[in-house]
């Protein structure tokens, strides 16, 4: 049970193994984070033509560092009409549901800081505090663009988050476990001996990965879903009234929310420490898990790169019309699935259950929706 | 036990000010404490799965939910919000009150039974998921279909019909 | 000392009062929403604690049960709101003191 790690007899070794636990991941995450705000700005301007931060240190290795430096001694503004305890206490509550969340997660064969029963329970109720405190940032700060910002945060996170538990739900229903190790451990072996027997290689866990990959890009408000905080409509949403330290953790708890969820959809659909390919097993499992990640987030900034941002009445419009749909329809897959002995008559009957509708669902919203063609009238 | 002893007193302390604190907003903050803390007290008697539904359902959903529609429908003038009709606290007191006397007079008459009368097993959720859906089978069953209709309806309901509603700032 | 079991069942009745406090005297109706989601979860702690102290050890019949309570609390609030959000609609407020057209 969760809190019988305190009475345990021998309480003051496994406190002192939760708090190594505990540091390690905020340590090596922390770090992470500082890399990832390099690695994105870097990435961002390879693919736009520029060259990116290139001034402190050899490659501007040492832009994080300047960075911090700068938020640290930044002068902290409260506005005058601002709610000063929830205003301090936003910040705070983005970055610890964003570190519990990390606690559940398997980072190698034995690396779990915390093997919880109901890990992915855990998971997605510790997120849900996020929402709430996004709307506390919006509303203490006691000014029209970040009650805005808010408003949009809340209604996109509440949105996306039903197609999200659900897709996750479809593994949970072919794994009869709510536990995250052992989702991990269903993943493991190969098909044909070369394929590797991962959630993402079935017709449902193609469908499901497919929109919790977009669901994530949504929850960690990241392009082209960053419309709570869209620069160019609302200054910074829920974060324009922040500045200096507090700004930084906001940043922070967006960068490790989106480690947390991107782990997560490895550890569900892309069999989470597994090894790819039969014979790699002799490098370490962590090694594996930190890969893939690093290959997921560089598709998040792929994404980033490339899309446009939508607007919000085309991303409510996608939420509740295409993904919840969806998302329906890959738990009877994933049933039916099971039911046709999860091989190849899986595939013959699921995969039309799921490609047909989908292709049906794109003809008809194309006609529905399609925008009209642009007229260029002052460009000629 | 200590556990309830800490937890007991923050609930009630979080209840009261959701009850009592004038401006919408705050009260429904700390409805949402309230129950975060509540949830905290199931984790801390052994249903594990119990507290974190109940986290997930009433941080994640119904406080959001209520906070959410607390910002739609924000009233032009804010100082009518505030202000609660002072003979409505007398009125309340004598409705309430009687019945938290009858109650704790209940309580007390509880027949006397020892911190732990039976031996405590706990369950593991795959055990509460098959009694669930074998046993309980046709309450699911109901409890799907009213949550269907309840989406269906409160979609239909809040729908904006026409666009005949005024707009919000006259 | 108090036995546990005495003790959630008065944290649940005052939580239950204190609930029934707001529906009485608050004016908006989300507050007075806000008011039976307490009375709502008073009711939620009576059946963990009969569940974990109670006299009979009985399976899992109070979280069982406590599954079901939570899924008619949420819709409960869902409907709720919508109704609140199609008054308001209507009249501009959502004070139920100015809800008298019907008063004549």
């Amino acid at each position: 049970m969760l809190l019988e790690y305190l009475g345990a007899s021998d309480w003051l070794i496994s406190l002192a193994g939760m708090a190594v636990a505990a540091s390690t991941v905020v340590g090596v995450f922390a770090g992470a984070f500082a890399l990832l705000s390099l690695i994105e700005r870097k990435t961002l301007a390879r693919v736009q033509n520029r060259i990116g931060p290139n001034r402190a240190g050899w490659f501007g290795i040492l832009q994080p560092v300047a960075d911090g430096i700068k938020m640290l001694t930044k002068e902290d503004i409260v506005p005058a009409k601002a709610e000063k305890w929830l205003h301090l206490l936003a910040p705070i509550l983005i970055v610890v549901p964003a570190i519990l969340a990390l606690g559940v997660i398997p980072y190698g064969r034995e690396w779990i800081p915390v093997p919880l029963e109901t890990g992915l329970l855990f998971f997605f109720s510790i997120g849900a505090m996020t929402e709430l405190a996004i709307f506390m940032a919006g509303w203490a700060s006691g000014s029209k663009f970040p009650m805005l910002g808010a408003m949009r945060a809340i209604s996109q996170m509440v949105s996306y988050e039903l197609p999200l538990m659900i897709s996750a739900l479809a593994v949970v229903m072919m794994t009869g476990s709510l536990s995250l190790p052992e989702i991990v451990n269903q993943q493991s072996g190969f098909h044909f001996g070369f394929i590797p027997s991962w959630n993402l290689f079935t017709p449902w866990g193609l469908m499901a990965g497919l929109l919790f990959y977009t669901c994530s890009i949504a929850e960690a408000n990241r392009c082209p879903f960053d419309l709570p905080e869209g620069e160019s409509e609302i200054v910074a949403g829920h974060m324009t009234e922040y500045s200096g330290f507090k700004y930084a953790l906001f940043f922070m708890g967006e960068y490790l929310g989106l480690f947390a969820i991107s782990g997560l959809g490895i550890t569900l659909f892309l069999g989470g420490w597994q090894a790819p390919l039969p014979g790699l097993d002799i490098i370490p499992s962590w090694a594996w898990f930190f890969a893939k990640l690093a290959v997921v987030i560089f598709t998040y900034l792929w994404v980033r790169a490339t899309f446009p941002r939508v607007r919000i009445d085309q991303l409510m419009r996608f939420a509740w019309l295409c993904m919840i749909p969806m998302a329906l329809l890959t738990l009877p897959a994933a049933a039916i699935w099971h039911y046709a002995g999860r091989g190849m008559m899986g595939w013959l009957f699921t995969f039309p259950l799921l490609a047909l509708p989908w292709i049906a669902m794109a003809v008809f919203y194309n006609r529905r929706f399609a925008p009209a063609t642009r007229i260029y009238r002052f460009a000629e | 036990m200590i556990a309830i002893l800490i937890l007991a007193p923050l609930i009630l302390l979080a209840a009261l000010g959701a009850v009592w604190k004038a401006r919408p907003v705050h009260a429904a903050l700390l409805l949402a404490l309230a129950l975060a803390l509540n949830a905290m007290l199931y984790l801390a008697m052994g249903a594990d799965f119990i507290g974190l539904v109940q986290f997930m359902v009433y941080v994640g959903a119904v406080a959001v939910l209520i906070v959410f529609s607390l910002l739609i429908t924000r009233p032009g003038d804010e100082k009518a919000e505030l202000d609660r009709r002072p003979g409505s606290v007398v009125t309340g007191l004598a409705c309430t009150l009687p019945l938290l006397v009858s109650l704790c007079f209940m309580i007390s008459r509880l027949p006397e039974i020892g911190a732990d009368a039976h031996p405590f097993s706990g369950f593991s959720i795959e055990e509460l998921g098959l009694t669930l859906y074998s046993t309980h089978a046709p309450a699911v069953i109901a409890v799907g279909v009213m949550l269907t209709a309840v989406m269906i309806g409160a979609a239909l309901f809040a729908r904006d019909i026409g666009g005949k509603s005024k707009p919000p700032s006259e | 000392m108090m036995n546990p079991l005495a003790l959630l069942l008065t944290l649940s009745s005052i939580l239950f009062t204190l609930g029934l406090f707001a529906v009485l005297t608050r004016r908006n109706a989300i507050l007075i929403l806000v008011g039976i989601e307490l009375m709502l979860n008073s009711a939620n702690i009576n059946f963990i604690a009969f569940w974990r102290y109670g006299p009979v050890d009985v399976d899992a019949t109070g979280p069982l049960f406590l599954l079901f309570s939570i899924a008619i609390a949420a819709a409960e609030a869902a409907v709720g709101l919508a109704i609140i959000l199609m008054v308001f609609r209507h009249t501009r407020s959502t004070d139920l003191n100015k809800l008298d057209s019907l008063h004549g």
